[in-house]
């Protein structure tokens, strides 16, 4: 039984270019011209065919602009495509963003009705189940206070509660798993495998791959509008892994170090046993090694490393600058070794830019950018942003005192 | 559970297991089906009802005088009108004081403009909205309408004490107002959805509609009489449908006469043939409507 089809989908944006220069005279015949002439077309998606069956759970991954929100748009019905047909079988709901529709100067209440009658629900449904949202938002003292008067993580509790109340056949998600503190992301990841195992079939777009391998059987992968791969998730998310920015978690020396007085000739990373590895977990050391050529002796130098998530975001650092000294560096082959004995980053994708500036005038004199990429997998499960190294040790009166060394050693 | 996703450009199929489908293909006038797309509107009807309480409710919600600014607005357009055209320049209002005669024509006249000029904007400042989720978004501009309806009942209020006052006769004639109401939301209606749509393409449109207002206004015999207006201009002037609408609801509660009904059948059936074409174009513009808001 197929639950969702897209046939020969397109989809076209206009694109209004930039007014010309300023300088330029304002006419009427010069703003016609404009009018008619500068509007560029955008194809967001082109041809894609696919179809999704009863029960599955779909993932669509792909870079940014590939086309993914696109997608999502097309099936919670915000917009129609340029040509091409999409059927869909039975009630959709899309927890695209949470909060909407609501009002700030009314209640949590009224908002929860106001916000289930803009999500398709019937005034009787929301009424036979308003205790279960306000319980599952965990609000239920300040249900009548207008949600001006709420806190963020309360204002999306609620948003996320009426949304997982509308039992659809079909379920759209975003990044909308992001959201309120770790304990509510639990309850959230709860509602949607419970849907999951009624049958429900569960389309899931998102950036965060290992979020979309431990929901999804089968993922898409999209590029430039385009399906370019389709398969069980975890293949898919491997060979985009692999296609990803077009690097291979080795570096070679690009022209933009040509020339310079010292280059940056690698990033690599190793393990404690200082093997080199292309993908590490949480919790687990990590060593990243910079290698560069100095062409001259060379003073006053920092070395940096920079991690960014998939979706461009700076998440972390490593740097030689946090240090009293620069480094002065003979002329000659060398490298850096960073090493860290618990790596904080959560599971998910990350590439790597390694930077050598002057500390005097923090200016860059070497760099390559995405010249590596680290897969993080899960190795520590904690919630929330980062994982923060940690020991624990349990005492308790008149017991045995125990830690996590002492287990480790059982 | 009961389902109700249907489209608004092809006939439903029912499979087998009793779900819905529901097909999404690139809009077309030739695709478009009147009854698909009012079923689906009456499945929204909650949120019509959801969404209409909510405008008044917000509107008055943090304001001192409340539900008493529906009454406050004409009443002081009453007063100032009274001052200038009565007091001043010396509008002759038939057997009827000036200020009630001027009341009766605002009442009626204030339930479109505040309805249209609300409507115009409406879909734009819900950009949020409909770029999130999916609903019938002509929804959106209707509640302003009905919101203004309700404003329109509670202003009637005052009607009773000036009636009194002026010793104007309360008769069953005033019964005419449901029908002339009736006519007058749906041409409300028709310039909610007409306007409000071709705001998200134009801004211009909420630009313009103050002063299209107020030369709207000139243009319907709210402050001066029907009587006055030369009888070579009549023809002309009476293509106005709002014309017919405030001389009979003034025919029906001010003098207790029976309406001309031939003129407001009149202004019934361009009103409705109105509303029909402003529909099609309205949901031919929503289906990229999130594209261009």
């Amino acid at each position: 039984m197929v639950d969702l089809k897209f046939e020969r989908v397109s989809k076209k944006y206009r694109v209004q270019q930039e007014l010309r220069a300023s300088s330029e005279r304002i006419s009427v015949s010069g703003l016609l011209r404009d009018f008619t002439r500068n509007c560029g077309n955008f194809w967001a998606l082109r041809d894609v065919s696919f179809q999704v069956n009863r029960g599955e759970t779909l993932g669509i991954i792909g870079p940014n602009g590939a086309g993914k929100s696109t997608v999502l748009k097309l099936l919670s019905r915000i917009t129609a495509p340029t040509s091409g047909e999409i059927s869909i079988n039975g009630r959709i709901s899309a927890l695209i963003e949470v909060g909407s529709g609501f009002h700030p100067e009314l209640s949590g209440r009224e908002n929860i009705y106001l916000s289930g009658s803009i999500l398709g629900m019937r005034r009787r449904e929301i009424n036979e189940k308003l205790d279960s949202i306000i319980d599952f938002a965990g609000v239920r003292q300040f249900i009548d206070t207008p949600v001006k008067r709420y806190s963020s993580g309360m204002y999306v509790r609620l948003g996320f509660s009426i949304a997982a109340h509308l039992q659809p056949d079909i379920l759209l998600l975003d990044e909308v798993l992001a959201v309120g503190d770790a304990a509510f992301q639990v309850k959230c990841f709860e509602r949607i495998r419970a849907l999951r195992d009624m049958g429900t079939t569960i389309v899931f777009i998102s950036h965060d791959l290992n979020a979309v391998e431990s929901l999804c059987d089968r993922a898409l992968l999209l590029s430039s509008g385009e399906i370019t791969a389709d398969g069980p998730a975890s293949d898919v998310i491997s060979q985009y892994e692999h296609s990803a920015y077009g690097i291979q978690g080795r570096s070679s020396s690009t022209d933009a170090n040509e020339g310079k007085p010292i280059q940056i000739t690698g990033l690599t990373f190793r393990d404690y046993q200082e093997r080199e590895v292309l993908s590490v977990c949480t919790g687990d050391p990590l060593i990243a090694r910079v290698d560069f050529a100095a062409g001259e002796p060379i003073c006053d130098l920092d070395f940096e490393v920079f991690y960014y998530s998939p979706d461009g975001r700076l998440q972390c650092q490593f740097s030689t600058a946090v240090s009293r000294d620069a480094l002065d560096l003979d002329r000659g082959n060398g490298a850096v070794q960073f090493s860290c004995a618990e790596l904080g980053l959560q599971p998910g994708l990350y590439y790597a830019d390694a930077t050598i500036k002057r500390r005097a005038d923090g200016r860059q004199i070497a760099w390559q950018y995405r010249v590596a990429l680290l897969r993080v997998e899960h190795g520590k499960r904690v919630s929330g942003r980062f994982y923060v190294p940690h020991q624990w040790r349990l005492t308790q009166p008149g017991g045995v005192a125990r830690s996590e060394g002492e287990l480790a050693k059982q | 559970m009961a389902d109700n996703w249907t489209s608004s450009f092809v006939p439903l199929v029912l499979p087998v297991d009793g779900r819905r489908v529901t097909i999404i293909r690139s809009p077309s006038l030739s695709r478009f089906s009147l009854m698909k797309s009012l079923t689906e509107l009456a499945q929204y009807r909650d949120l019509l009802y959801t969404l209409t309480v909510h405008r008044i409710r917000v509107r008055y919600k943090q304001s001192i005088l409340g539900i008493a600014w529906a009454v406050v607005q004409p009443v002081s357009m009453m007063i100032a009108a009274t001052l200038v055209f009565s007091l001043i320049a010396r509008v002759p209002s038939g057997d009827a004081p000036y200020a009630i005669f001027a009341y009766v024509g605002l009442l009626p006249w204030n339930c479109f403009s505040v309805s249209v000029a609300n409507a115009t904007g409406g879909l734009v400042s819900h950009s949020q909205l409909i770029t999130k989720v999916y609903f019938p978004r002509e929804v959106l501009p209707i509640t302003y309408v009905l919101a203004a309806l309700f404003d329109f009942v509670i202003a009637s209020t005052v009607l009773v004490p000036l009636m009194i006052y002026y010793s104007v006769p309360l008769t069953a004639k005033v019964m005419y107002a449901v029908p002339i109401m009736a006519v007058l939301t749906l041409f409300s209606s028709s310039m909610a959805l007409l306007l409000s749509a071709t705001q998200v393409r134009f801004r211009d449109i909420g630009v313009a509609m103050p002063l299209l207002l107020q030369l709207w206004m000139f243009a319907t015999p709210i402050l001066y009489s029907l009587n006055l207006v030369p009888e070579r201009l009549r023809d002309v002037y009476m293509l106005n449908p709002l014309v017919s609408v405030v001389e009979s609801f003034r025919q029906a509660i001010l003098y207790a006469t029976t309406p001309d009904l031939w003129m407001l059948a009149r202004s019934a059936l361009i009103s409705i043939l109105l509303l029909l074409a402003s529909y099609v174009y309205f949901k031919r513009v929503e289906a990229t409507m999130a594209d261009n808001i």
